[in-house]
């Protein structure tokens, strides 16, 4: 720890790490080699992200059963790489399947910001898109974009499995579009992909 | 056949009841035959004054073994005049239950006969309303003692309608969000739904005026 | 994931529970009210929603309180036809219910053999009502369409195949050790207390009483098939949660047995079609309900009485209903299984509150 007899004490600096992190840094940009290295590895990254999207496993209202028909042996989304993960900081895709009520908007946030970057927001079914059925209600938000940034929304109520599947794809494409940090620059414009829109 | 309780052992047992019920004071009780599907079906239907209310239920679970408290519901009446502006219905069902019996250390499950129920052991259903006056805070005796299912029904209650329950212990928000604002019970009828007089097919068919009301929150 | 969201704060003295308090309304949406807003057919779609893993015997319960308000008699092969609907969707619900408490108690695969059976359920009520889980099937006074061609053969097909998967559920839960070391002795409950409480249907059978909302207070054609109420044998201390397990099982078993006979007990044969709109499927029904009119109507859920209280008189001249009241089973169900489960160690939470059962969508409304 930071104990002052130990003799290598100067090499768990913190400020060690960051010096030689910025010298490497400087040298790498001065000779291309990070470009390089950063096309090739962005390219892999954005293969695995694509190719692995880890939802989180919440159910929050109907659109829960579909997608847990979506992950049994008919649908079979596993098979395209969507696992459920339990934990948020081990998930890519927050799947919201169920309206938001005002109990449940701080959750929703605090499990959208436990998510590690890079992640993405798909608003499955009508509940989460504009509130659905229940707009008109006291206590459901009107739709989930009013607080956490949505990529895929996926109408019906509920989507088919087939549906959910779907959306999937379409953020797959979104991912090879817009590259796998969301603030990478994207130069296509970043409009949100509605299932069904081709 | 499939075995169902005697429509004419549920009417006289009803009207049993009801008779027994319309001798005490402030309580009127009659049988209502309500429909159901095929079969038709007899239900206690009492209207009690409320401040009768807690001597009638105690008459209720002691004398006629009214053992299940079903459903509360409370009913905001604006334009009911000065008689009815509150209504609380109660629903209970006698069921008749008890714990199977033990023999030699094994358990006998209960199989009745449900065609042969009689008297005081037939299956039931009471309604019972209770009418209270125009008032800004309307207040009914609680039953949370006399029945542990009246409990988060009376709660469900006041969080909805705002009709407070004398009584009850630890009354809170069940529904709504704790944080709710003091007094915000929003089946009252003063309180509107969004888009209440909004017509949307007509005035704005493609949702362009529509916008949500929660917008400019973080995003 | 699939019992819902909901909150249980526990105290705890080491491994045991010692006190328990559940915070619900993390789904509430206000349907009481959005209901009075709306046309006595378009409550129907909301009622589907209520508990999302059994909607066919929520718009059931509806439809049948509404008739009582409006007081509308309805023909025989349409109430035929609801029984059937309602039959395989509590098969289909019990089974959703199976495939959710096999995980809870770390049993992984079930739930994906389970969701293929309901799969097979689910493409039936496809048929009947048009979409894989919100079907909006019954009309106030009957049903809106006939069986379809040929309904009846797959019908019998796929729930004769039923039959028989059962029993590999029964042989997968009843010979493996661990799920017994579970469930049973963990959860006890007992018959008056649950009554005293409100609790019902599956949960109230496991503990040896033969109650049940289709024989007590009957209603539906249920009279006219050979059933027996399903009834559990209980240990001396009460019905535990292997108790409830072995109910719901019985009562798939029912259910299935009562689709076959309904198929063919239905007045005129299952294999005739009547088009929509014919009067033997569905009565004409007044629109609007005078004002001081009121219904209400005990339905056996899947998982225990359900009720609708409905007070006519509403907006648009007693289109709208002045008041919708529901009752949801769960609601009443789930402090009570929170208090069962005083005394047990952390590690049985999910087992007892799997086995009574919960969907937070009715609970919360």
């Amino acid at each position: 720890m930071d104990g002052d007899g130990q003799n290598y004490s100067v090499f768990n600096s913190r400020m060690l790490v960051d010096t030689v992190g910025d010298i490497t840094d400087d040298a790498l940009k001065a000779s291309r080699i990070k470009d390089v290295i950063g096309v090739l590895v962005g390219r892999v990254f954005n293969w695995s992200q694509r190719k692995s999207l880890f939802p989180l496993h919440l159910g929050i209202k109907c659109c829960a059963l579909e997608m847990a028909a979506a992950g049994a042996s008919r649908f079979d989304a596993e098979r395209f790489g969507v696992f459920f993960r339990s934990s948020p900081r081990q998930c890519d895709v927050l799947l919201v399947n169920g309206p938001i009520s005002k109990k449940f908007a701080d959750p929703i946030v605090r499990l959208w910001e436990q998510m590690p970057e890079p992640k993405w927001c798909i608003a499955m079914g009508e509940c989460a898109i504009s509130g659905g059925p229940y707009f008109q209600s006291y206590n459901i938000l009107e739709g989930v974009d009013t607080v956490i940034p949505v990529d895929v929304y996926i109408p019906g109520c509920p989507p088919r499995p087939e549906a959910l599947i779907d959306g999937f794809d379409k953020l797959r494409q979104k991912i090879i579009r817009i590259g796998a940090a969301p603030d990478d620059g994207a130069p296509e414009s970043k409009n949100p992909i509605i299932v069904g829109d081709d | 056949m499939g075995k169902i309780v005697s429509a004419s052992s549920q009417k006289a047992a009803a009207e049993s009841m009801a008779s027994a019920l319309s001798s005490m004071d402030g309580v009127s009780a009659e049988v209502s035959e309500r429909t159901s599907g095929t079969n038709p079906r007899n239900v206690v239907s009492v209207d009690c004054a409320s401040d009768n209310w807690r001597q009638l239920a105690e008459c209720l679970r002691v004398e006629h073994g009214v053992d299940y408290c079903s459903m509360i519901t409370g009913i905001h009446w604006p334009e009911g005049g000065a008689e009815k502006n509150w209504e609380v219905v109660y629903h209970f069902m006698r069921m008749g239950i008890s714990n199977p019996p033990v023999v030699d250390g094994m358990v006998q499950p209960i199989i009745t006969d449900p065609t042969t129920l009689e008297g005081t052991d037939v299956p039931l259903e009471i309604e019972v309303r209770i009418a209270l006056p125009e008032t800004t805070d309307p207040k009914v005796a609680s039953v949370q003692d006399i029945w542990v299912g009246a409990d988060w029904n009376e709660k469900e209650t006041w969080d909805l309608v705002g009709i407070d329950f004398e009584g009850h212990v630890g009354m809170r928000r069940v529904l709504q969000p704790h944080e709710t604002p003091v007094g915000f019970h929003p089946l009252q009828k003063q309180h509107k739904l969004r888009y209440h007089d909004f017509e949307e097919m007509y005035d704005d068919a493609q949702g362009f005026l529509r916008k949500p009301s929660d917008a400019g929150k973080i995003k | 994931m699939t019992h819902g969201l909901w909150t249980l704060k526990i105290k705890v003295d080491g491994e045991t529970v010692v006190d328990t308090e559940p915070d619900l309304g993390y789904i509430h949406r206000g349907v009481e009210k959005i209901c009075e807003a709306r046309d006595f057919t378009q409550i129907t779609t909301y009622c589907d929603r209520l508990c999302y893993a059994s909607a066919n015997t929520w718009s059931h319960s509806y439809i049948y309180a509404v008739e009582d308000l409006l007081e509308v008699e309805v023909p025989e092969r349409a109430e035929y036809i609801r029984l059937i609907a309602v039959e395989l969707q509590r098969i289909a619900s019990h089974l959703m219910w199976l495939g959710a408490y096999g995980p809870d108690i770390g049993n992984l695969s079930v739930m994906v053999w389970c969701l293929r059976e309901r799969e097979m359920m689910m493409d039936l009520l496809q048929e009947l009502g048009g979409s894989r889980m919100h079907y909006n099937f019954p009309r106030v006074g009957g049903v809106k369409r006939d069986l379809p061609h040929g309904f009846a053969q797959r019908a019998r097909a796929k729930v004769s195949l039923f039959l028989n998967r059962i029993q590999e559920y029964e042989a997968l839960f009843d010979e493996s050790t661990i799920f017994l070391i579970r469930t049973q002795g963990v959860g006890y409950s007992k018959a008056e207390e649950m009554v005293n409480h409100g609790v019902t249907g599956p949960n109230l059978r496991a503990g040896g009483v033969n109650y049940d909302v289709r024989t007590s207070h009957p209603y539906s054609v249920y009279s006219e098939l050979d059933w027996e109420v399903p009834v559990e044998r209980p240990s001396v201390k009460g019905a535990d949660c292997y108790d409830r397990y072995r109910i719901r099982v019985e009562e798939m078993r029912v259910s299935a047995m009562m689709v076959l006979e309904a198929l063919e007990k239905i007045p005129r044969g299952a294999d005739t079609y009547h088009e929509p709109g014919d009067p033997a499927l569905i009565a004409k029904a007044p629109s609007r309900a005078p004002e001081g009119a009121s219904g209400s109507h005990h339905f056996e859920d899947s998982r225990g009485e359900s009720m609708f209280y409905l007070a006519g008189g509403g907006e648009a001249r007693g289109k709208n209903p002045y008041r919708v009241s529901i009752r949801s089973p769960m609601f009443i169900t789930i402090p009570y299984a929170s208090k069962c489960m005083v005394g047990y160690k952390v590690a049985d939470i999910p087992a007892i509150m799997g086995s009574f059962d919960p969907c937070i969508g009715e609970t919360d409304r």
